[in-house]
């Protein structure tokens, strides 16, 4: 575990979590040591839109309406959905270019494959699960369409697939699975014309993006995003710019799933076990309904 | 040094297949469009004119082997702050002459890291060389460890591939792979110096997917189907083609003066040339190279988006072409859904399967294009012999709107000039000569040194006498190119090979006569039955039908190649203007097209009635003449003029110092003769005796000079260089 994330634990570590639960039921994160990321370098990005393409392919995702080709497509700000696991927004932040023109500034979205998902602890089935090499998987023969993922989730990543209401999915970025267990790169990061986007482990693209920032403090932000939000990220964002101005959510920095799960551990652990709970319910009810007959 | 122009016997007999197909039509064809022939017809698949066995484009082929050879890793680099490197290297002397390889290829299996979406970009190293200052460090950034180019040139400018190649290494995380290097590197500076392309396709030809799946077509399509179908998903491309100048024959002539404001001007309505005259109702012939299906007559829809024949130009089967007498029609033997299946970018085939055949035959129109391109030898043109350049690769597209003027039409649909690609100093070698040369550019058109002859490959028509046609008793006789000098339906002919061109000053603006327009007023003329002699012929005062515009006092005009077309048609002999005849029969019981009855009051009555211009009855044979600008057929650099064969006055220099205090230490000699030896050339076969050792080959005085310029003072500097002979 790298140096920052040891920071933010000591750091973040306060709040509901450490005051309504003691040390006998602390929230334990189950956040992989080093997983594979990807660091979005949204200088470089030319906003070509063939990372969309390749997660097209990859993912064998229906044809766009559009061609990739098609660039009018930025002229609105999309999000991800089912048929499209990662879509590149167009930004004018507000820098001017030599001939005194906006520029713009490309972003890629897709899910963020936290280290501690919200996603996969809403998850009541278990059909999102964390993985050891950092993707958050999804495994659609578990999942009964219930959506909380959805609402958990703090970037609106998982989209729900809509036309086929018999096998209900959640879509979202995969991290490309299947090419990873293959020791291939994903989609994305294997088409990126400019290298916007560097696939590696979250501990050397965490130094790489300092360096780059250290490097560069005119060209980038000296903030790494992911590398706290949401209690940490796989895949990180460096920027030219402030990210709120770039579409993205300002997520606080602790784990999300602490505070929920902490609150239900409070409940299920220091009150009453869910049977106790009914039993004196059950006994409440009799009770009442008992004296009322009483009185008849 | 092979042949420049040796024909490979295939090739020849390919091209007189085709030239046989296309050439003169039989008069009593078939009307348009009722061609299909009963019962079914066997289709063809094969190319029609198929790669010589054994043919490469040399240059292009060396560089792709050069970017697919694997080189070692350099995993250490030395790095140094970028102006300082630049000094040194400057230091160093290292420059432009240093450079190995001119040309590249930025191919490699390491760019193709996802899926080969585009083809590999061409790079002209010493270009970017030369057009940076030649500052090696501005690309080469970085050293391997222990480089040192005090002691080994080149040791500290290594190929881009050296230090980048796969991307993500672990052991390397910031070192960015080759594809990112060259994104990087190449946008990067495009954008920063707000040249050069900084998009996809300005770089990189387009890979058109696989159609087999895609194209959705019943077994023997008619072409419209075809069309249909193509449209189903290329909609908007119907939409732009339908708005093209390869569709509508007609549009904005921004490149003809006064009439720079016109947007009706083409072929479809008011063109004429010296060769077959002119359009209006001889339609089914002509249109047989429309990019359309079934432009019989007038009545022709142009909104009809599902008659664009889009196999025409995106045929990669090279099986596909046209009947020539059917408006546009397929041949009934083409398979059409084999072909459509097959689409992909257009090639000098699709290209050339029109526009080598102007006027009706193999390179009889065009002095500079001819069916010797689909695969040529480098020494016939470098670019698409030596690097396997398609048309498109200059005359780029956007919207089905192709790049280029042309000085026989006036529609344009943007403009394409060497030094779009080359700069306006293009010889980059940095040498003595290099520079010399660059000096010229200002006044000097890159053709008029780099293809100092036109037609070298295969004979062009230079001669063309209406006045002769109608005597089907007089045979044709061969010249010595193999070309008949008659045809009793179009008249007496001369060719043309290896032909010097017509020099003139030229700012890329042509003065156009036009349907209608009034011949010259001193213009000569003979009546129907004299019969002047040829020379007398030739002496007759003639019309420009094109000209160049330009002038030796215009900075912006330049000396350039021309081929001269020259010929007597028919005028009318009231009106004064030029007659288009009716020519070609469009039903077997056509009563007036000339082409089947031999007169030519009936001919011109029926096409000046279709041309909407009165005919008074009486017509006389006027002289005319077109300028045809030499533009293609780029031959190699050292097949380009030599100093001595423009400037006289340079024959008998032994050193530097006509024009230098210092004699220098050069062969002299065998600089200012770097460059073609017609006596090469004659040995070869061509037809250039009269070219060997010429000298004042340009002719200075005919373009306003007083003389050789380094004698007499250029146009605008008026001082000679050098000393005054005592
Ligand atoms: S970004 Fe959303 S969907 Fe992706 S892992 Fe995080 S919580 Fe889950
Ligand atoms: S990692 Fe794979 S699934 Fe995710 S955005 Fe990239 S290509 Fe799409
Ligand atoms: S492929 Fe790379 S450069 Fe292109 S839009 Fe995606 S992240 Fe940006």
């Amino acid at each position: 575990m790298s140096i920052p994330r040891r920071q933010f634990l000591k750091t973040a570590g306060f709040g509901i979590a450490a005051m309504a639960a003691g040390p006998a039921h602390a929230w334990e994160s189950k956040a992989p040591d080093d997983p594979l990321g990807c660091l979005v370098d949204v200088t470089r990005c030319i906003g070509c839109r063939k990372c969309e393409l390749a997660c097209n392919q990859v993912n064998k995702l229906p044809e766009p309406e559009t061609p990739f080709e098609d660039m009018r497509v930025l002229d609105a700000k999309r999000r991800p959905t089912a048929g499209a696991y990662t879509v590149v927004n167009r930004y004018y932040p507000g820098a001017l270019d030599e001939r005194g023109q906006l520029s713009p500034t490309f972003v890629k979205i897709q899910c963020m494959h936290c280290q501690d998902p919200a996603c996969v602890s809403a998850c009541v089935t278990g059909a999102l699960s964390k993985k050891e090499n950092g993707t958050v998987h999804y495994d659609a023969s578990r999942c009964i369409g219930c959506r909380y993922c959805m609402v958990a989730c703090p970037f609106e990543i998982p989209a729900y697939d809509f036309h086929d209401p018999l096998t209900p999915q959640v879509r979202k970025c995969t991290f490309c699975l299947e090419r990873l267990e293959d020791g291939k790169m994903p989609g994305c990061a294997s088409i990126c014309p400019t290298e916007a986007i560097t696939f590696g482990r979250r501990s050397v693209l965490m130094r790489l993006a300092r360096e780059r920032i250290e490097g560069d403090p005119a060209r980038y932000e000296n903030h790494v995003y992911g590398e706290h939000e949401a209690g940490g990220t796989s895949w990180l964002y460096i920027a030219g710019q402030p990210l709120a101005k770039l579409g993205f959510p300002a997520v606080p920095d602790e784990p999300l799933p602490r505070r929920s799960e902490t609150i239900q551990h409070a409940l299920f652990s220091y009150l009453w076990s869910p049977a106790a709970l009914f039993a004196t319910l059950a006994l409440t009810m009799k009770t009442l309904s008992g004296s009322k007959k009483d009185k008849e | 040094m092979k042949t420049p122009t040796r024909i490979i016997p295939a090739m020849i007999a390919a091209a007189m297949i085709l030239a046989m197909s296309v050439f003169l039509p039989d008069p009593a064809t078939t009307a348009p469009e009722t061609a299909k022939p009963l019962g079914p017809v066997e289709k063809i698949r094969t190319s029609l004119n198929p790669r010589p066995e054994g043919w490469a484009a040399p240059d292009h082929t060396a560089a792709l082997e050069r970017a697919r050879a694997p080189r070692e890793y350099v995993a250490k680099v030395r790095l140094e702050d970028p102006k300082l490197r630049q000094i040194r290297f400057k230091n160093l002397g290292l420059g432009v002459g240093d450079i190995k390889y001119s040309y590249m290829v930025l191919d490699s299996p390491l760019v193709n890291t996802f899926e080969n979406l585009y083809g590999p970009a061409r790079f002209m190293h010493s270009k970017h060389a030369a057009s940076l200052g030649g500052d090696c460090a501005l690309c080469h950034h970085a050293s391997p460890e222990g480089a040192d180019a005090g002691t080994d040139r080149l040791s500290e400018t290594v190929a881009c591939r050296s230090c980048h190649q796969e991307s993500f290494n672990p052991d390397h995380p910031e070192r960015i792979g080759l594809k990112a290097a060259y994104h990087q590197q190449c946008m990067g500076c495009h954008e920063t110096m707000n040249r050069g392309p900084v998009d996809c396709v300005g770089c990189h030809a387009k890979r058109v997917p696989d159609h087999k799946e895609l194209v959705k077509l019943p077994a023997d399509p008619s072409p419209i189907e075809v069309t249909k179908e193509c449209l189903r998903c290329h909609q908007q491309a119907g939409e732009d083609m339908i708005k093209s100048a390869h569709w509508l024959w007609k549009g904005p002539s921004p490149f003809t003066v006064e009439r720079e404001k016109k947007v009706m001007s083409g072929k479809a309505t008011d063109t004429m040339n010296n060769f077959c005259i002119s359009l209006p109702s001889n339609w089914p012939r002509c249109t047989s190279c429309h990019a359309g299906y079934g432009w019989k007559d007038e009545t022709f829809d142009f909104r009809d988006m599902t008659r664009v024949d889009c196999l025409v130009c995106h045929d990669t089967t090279d099986s596909y072409h046209k009947a020539p007498p059917a408006a546009g029609m397929p041949a009934p033997e083409v398979d059409l859904k084999f072909v459509a299946e097959n689409v992909g970018k257009t090639n000098r085939n699709t290209c050339g399967n029109c526009h080598f055949q102007g006027g009706g035959g193999d390179a009889v129109k065009h002095a500079d294009m001819c069916a010797v391109l689909r695969y040529p030898e480098r020494n016939c043109d470098v670019h698409m012999g030596g690097y396997d350049f398609t048309c498109t690769d200059c005359h780029k597209a956007v919207n089905h709107k192709i790049r280029g003027r042309s000085t026989s039409l006036p529609v344009a649909e943007g403009s394409r000039t060497c030094e779009d690609c080359h700069t306006n100093r293009p010889h980059y070698g940095n040498g003595v000569l290099d520079f010399h040369l660059n000096k010229h550019t200002d006044a000097v058109a890159c053709n008029t040194c780099h293809s100092p002859v036109y037609s070298k490959c295969k004979a062009t028509k230079t001669w063309w006498d209406w006045s002769e046609a109608g005597d089907k008793a007089r045979k044709p006789v061969k010249d010595k190119f193999g070309m008949e000098d008659y045809n009793w339906m179009k008249g007496g002919f001369e060719w043309k090979e290896s032909k010097k061109p017509v020099y003139t000053w030229y700012n890329g603006y042509m003065e156009r006569l036009l349907l209608g327009d009034p011949i010259r007023p001193d213009a000569d003329a003979f009546w129907p039955g004299e019969n002047p002699s040829a020379e007398a012929k030739r002496r007759m005062v003639a019309t420009n039908i094109t000209a160049p515009v330009g002038s030796i006092k215009d900075p912006s005009s330049k000396i350039f190649p021309f081929k001269l077309m020259d010929g007597i048609q028919p005028a009318d002999a009231v009106n004064n203007y030029l007659l288009a005849p009716h020519l070609y029969p469009t039903s077997p019981d056509d009563a007036t097209a000339y082409w089947k009855n031999l007169d030519w009051q009936k001919a011109f009555v029926d096409g000046m009635k279709a041309a909407g211009l009165p005919y008074s009855g009486e017509y006389k044979w006027v002289r005319t003449n077109m300028y045809w600008g030499i533009k293609h057929e780029v031959m190699p650099k050292d097949m380009a003029l030599s100093c001595v064969q423009c400037h006289e006055s340079l024959t008998g220099e032994k050193t530097c110092d006509r024009c230098h205090q210092d004699r220098r230490d050069m062969d002299f000699k065998k600089l200012t003769r770097t460059g073609t030896d017609f006596t090469k050339m004659l040995a070869q076969g061509r037809d250039v005796a009269e070219l060997v050792n010429a000298t004042d080959y340009i002719d200075f005085k005919a373009l306003g000079y007083e003389g050789d310029p380094i004698l007499k003072g250029g146009r605008f500097k008026k001082l000679p260089l050098g000393r005054v002979e005592p």
